[in-house]
C-alpha cells in the first residue's frame, strides 16, 4: 500500500527532517508511527497527503509515485486518504452532519446517499444523535470522533492519522484507538502517528519507531 | 461552501431499522478497499457528474447570495462604488449615441450650392441643372429661382420693406445639390466640377463645421472607450479587493477542503459568483443611477433644446443597452473575483 523508497527530505536546504528511510506497509495492515516530537512524524504523514515532495527517493502509494502527480490530480488522490488531524480541522460555522459530509459534497455525491453515508458514519463513532450539533458544543472527544467520521465517510482505503488521542485522557484514547481497530479489521490500511508509548504497546500492531527523521526500530512487522 | 445535502429528518426521528440499514454498507463496501473507492471516482456516469456539477453550481449561487444579503450595508457599498464607476462611461456613452443620430441628420443636410450667373435666363437654369444631375457625384438637385431665392431672403429676415425698393432682383438663381457621399475630399472634388460647367458663377461647400463636429465626435468616442477601460479596470479592483477580503475571512475553511481533497474549480466557485452577484448589483444601482440623472436633467435640457427652437430629448438606455450594461457588469465582477481568487489560492497551503 505505501513504500518509502530511499526517502529523504530537507526543509531550507539545510534542516533534515527526514533521511533514509526505507519501509513498506502492506494493505490492510496498521501501523503506529512513534518517536519524540520532532522526530519527523507529522513529516512523514504530509508525504503521505501529498502536501509536500520528498527532497529525496520515492512515495510510493498504491503503486504509484505520488511525486509525478500533477498538481490538478493531487485533489482526486486525496480523497482517497482519509486522515484524522490532532487538531481535527472541524469547521466551526457548521454543524456535525455538514462537517462530516463535507468529503461526500466535494464528490459530487447526491444528496440523499450523502445522509444515508454521513449518518453511518455518525453511527460508527456514536454521534449519530449529534448530528445537529455545532462542533463548539461537543467535548473534545466527540470533536476527534467527528474527524474521524469525516476521514472515514468516503470510505478510504487508507486512513492516516497524526496524533489522534493527543489532549484525550487514557479512557477517551482507548476508545478512539479501538475505532480504529475496527476500521482495520474491515480492510482499512491504517497509519497512526502517536507518542503516547504505553497505549500502543498495549495494542500490538507494528511499530515504526522514528529518531531524528530516521527509521531506528520496525517492531512487530509481519 | 454551505452543502446543499440539509437532513429533513427532525431530530429523534431516526428509526432504529433505517440505522441498522445504513450501517450495514460501510461494512461490506470497506471490505473492498480501493476498487470501490475507485470504481467511485472513475465509474461515474458523465451524466451524474454533470448533475452533481450543476448542484453545486446552484448550491453555491445561492449560498453566496445569502452571504451577500446576510452584510447588506457593506455589500451595498460595494455595489455602489461598482455603480459609480460604471456609471460615468455609461453616461458617455449615451451622450455619444445621441451625438451620432445629430451626426445623421448632419449628413443629410450636407449640401452644396451652386449659384449661377445672373446673365443666366429660365430655359439656361434648367439646362444646367440637368446637367449637374447627370453628374455621377449628384444624389438628387433642387432649384431655387431668384424670385424664390428673393422671398426666402426675404422671410427670413423680415426686410420686406427694405427689399422691395430695389429695382432689380440682385440674387442669382442657385441649385441646392445633394451629393452621393459626404466625405469632405469627394464634395471638395465635386464643388470643381460644378464649378468648372457654363453658367456657374460659384459653388459653395461649407463643410468646416461638419468637420469639426465629426472629429469632436471622435474624440468623445476615444475618451468613452479610455473612459470604460480605466473605469472597467476600477471595477475588477473593487470586487477584486472585496473578493480577497472574504477569501482571507474564509481560509481556514479553504485549507480543511483542499486538505480532503477539493479542487480549485471547487474552492473558486462560491468566490466566483459573489463576484458576479456584486458585478449584477452594480450594474442594477448603475441603471437606476443613470435613469435618476436623466430624470434630473431632462427639464433643463428640454428648456435648452427649446431656447434653440429645436426639440431635444436626453437619450435613454433601452433594452439592449440595458442587457450590455448588465452583462459587462456581471462579467467584470465575475473576472474580478477570478483574478482575487486564483492569485490567492497559490498562497494558500494547507497546513
Amino acid at each position: 500500500m505505501i513504500a518509502f523508497e530511499h526517502v529523504g527530505k530537507r526543509y531550507g536546504g539545510r534542516f533534515e527532517a527526514l533521511a533514509h528511510l526505507d519501509f513498506r506497509v502492506e494493505r490492510g495492515e496498521m501501523v503506529f508511527l512513534t518517536g519524540h516530537s520532532g522526530a519527523g512524524k507529522s513529516s512523514l504523514l504530509r508525504l503521505i497527503m501529498r502536501l509536500e515532495k520528498p527532497s529525496r527517493g520515492r512515495v510510493m502509494v498504491a503503486g504509484h509515485d505520488i511525486a509525478q502527480l500533477h498538481a490538478s490530480q493531487v485533489p482526486f488522490y486525496r480523497r482517497q486518504i482519509g486522515v484524522v488531524f490532532q487538531d481535527h480541522q472541524l469547521l466551526f460555522d457548521r454543524s456535525v452532519f455538514h462537517n462530516v459530509s463535507l468529503p461526500l459534497e466535494i464528490q459530487g455525491i447526491e444528496p440523499r446517499e450523502t445522509a444515508r453515508r454521513v449518518r453511518a458514519a455518525l453511527d460508527k463513532v456514536g454521534l449519530l444523535h449529534r448530528e445537529k450539533a455545532l462542533p463548539v458544543e461537543l467535548s473534545g472527544g466527540e470533536q476527534q470522533r467527528v474527524g474521524i467520521a469525516r476521514a472515514v465517510v468516503n470510505k478510504p482505503s487508507l486512513l492516516l492519522a497524526d496524533e489522534p488521542t493527543g489532549n484525550l485522557d487514557p479512557q477517551l484514547s482507548t476508545d478512539i484507538m479501538g475505532l480504529f481497530e475496527d476500521f482495520n479489521r474491515i480492510g482499512t490500511t491504517v497509519m497512526i502517528a502517536s507518542h503516547d508509548l504505553a497505549l500502543i504497546a498495549r495494542l500490538r500492531h507494528r511499530i515504526l519507531r522514528l529518531r531524528d527523521g530516521r527509521l531506528v526500530a520496525d517492531e512487530g512487522a509481519v | 461552501m454551505k452543502p446543499s445535502a440539509t437532513p429533513k429528518r427532525p431530530k429523534g426521528a431516526a428509526p432504529k431499522a433505517s440505522r441498522a440499514k445504513a450501517r450495514a454498507p460501510v461494512r461490506q463496501e470497506a471490505t473492498k478497499p480501493r476498487s470501490r473507492g475507485g470504481a467511485n471516482s472513475h465509474q461515474t456516469r458523465f451524466s451524474s457528474r454533470l448533475r452533481a456539477w450543476g448542484r453545486h453550481h446552484r448550491a453555491m449561487s445561492w449560498d453566496s447570495f445569502y452571504r451577500l444579503v446576510r452584510h447588506p450595508v457593506g455589500n451595498l457599498l460595494t455595489m455602489l462604488a461598482i455603480a459609480i464607476a460604471l456609471v460615468l462611461p455609461a453616461a458617455l456613452w449615451l451622450t455619444l449615441d445621441s451625438a451620432r443620430l445629430l451626426d445623421a441628420e448632419l449628413d443629410e443636410s450636407a449640401t452644396l450650392t451652386v449659384y449661377l450667373q445672373t446673365a443666366v435666363d429660365t430655359a439656361q437654369a434648367e439646362r444646367i441643372e440637368q446637367a449637374v444631375s447627370a453628374e455621377e457625384a449628384v444624389l438628387d438637385t433642387r432649384m431655387i429661382s431668384a424670385e424664390q431665392g428673393m422671398a426666402e431672403f426675404q422671410q427670413s429676415l423680415g426686410l420686406d420693406d427694405a427689399l422691395a425698393g430695389l429695382d432689380d432682383n440682385p440674387l442669382p438663381a442657385s441649385i441646392v445639390v445633394r451629393p452621393q457621399s459626404v466625405e469632405p475630399a469627394a464634395m471638395q472634388q465635386l464643388a470643381g466640377t460644378l464649378e468648372a460647367l457654363a453658367g456657374v458663377d460659384e459653388v459653395r461647400v461649407d463643410l468646416a463645421w461638419v468637420e469639426r463636429l465629426r472629429h469632436l465626435a471622435a474624440l468623445g468616442r476615444r475618451v468613452a472607450l479610455a473612459l470604460g477601460v480605466l473605469f472597467g479596470l476600477g471595477v475588477l479592483l473593487v470586487v477584486g479587493n472585496t473578493i480577497r477580503l472574504a477569501v482571507e475571512s474564509r481560509r481556514r475553511e479553504i485549507e480543511v477542503v483542499m486538505l480532503i481533497g477539493a479542487t480549485h474549480a471547487f474552492v473558486r466557485r462560491p468566490f466566483l459568483y459573489s463576484g458576479a452577484w456584486y458585478g449584477l448589483g452594480g450594474g442594477l444601482l448603475a441603471l437606476g443611477l443613470l435613469g435618476l440623472g436623466n430624470h434630473w436633467l431632462s427639464l433643463p435640457v428640454a428648456a435648452l433644446a427649446a431656447s434653440y427652437g429645436a426639440s431635444f430629448s436626453l437619450p435613454q438606455l433601452d433594452m439592449t443597452g440595458a442587457t450590455i450594461l448588465l452583462s459587462c457588469s456581471t462579467l467584470l465582477g465575475w473576472l474580478g473575483a477570478w483574478l482575487a481568487v486564483t492569485r490567492h489560492l497559490t498562497s494558500i497551503r494547507p497546513r
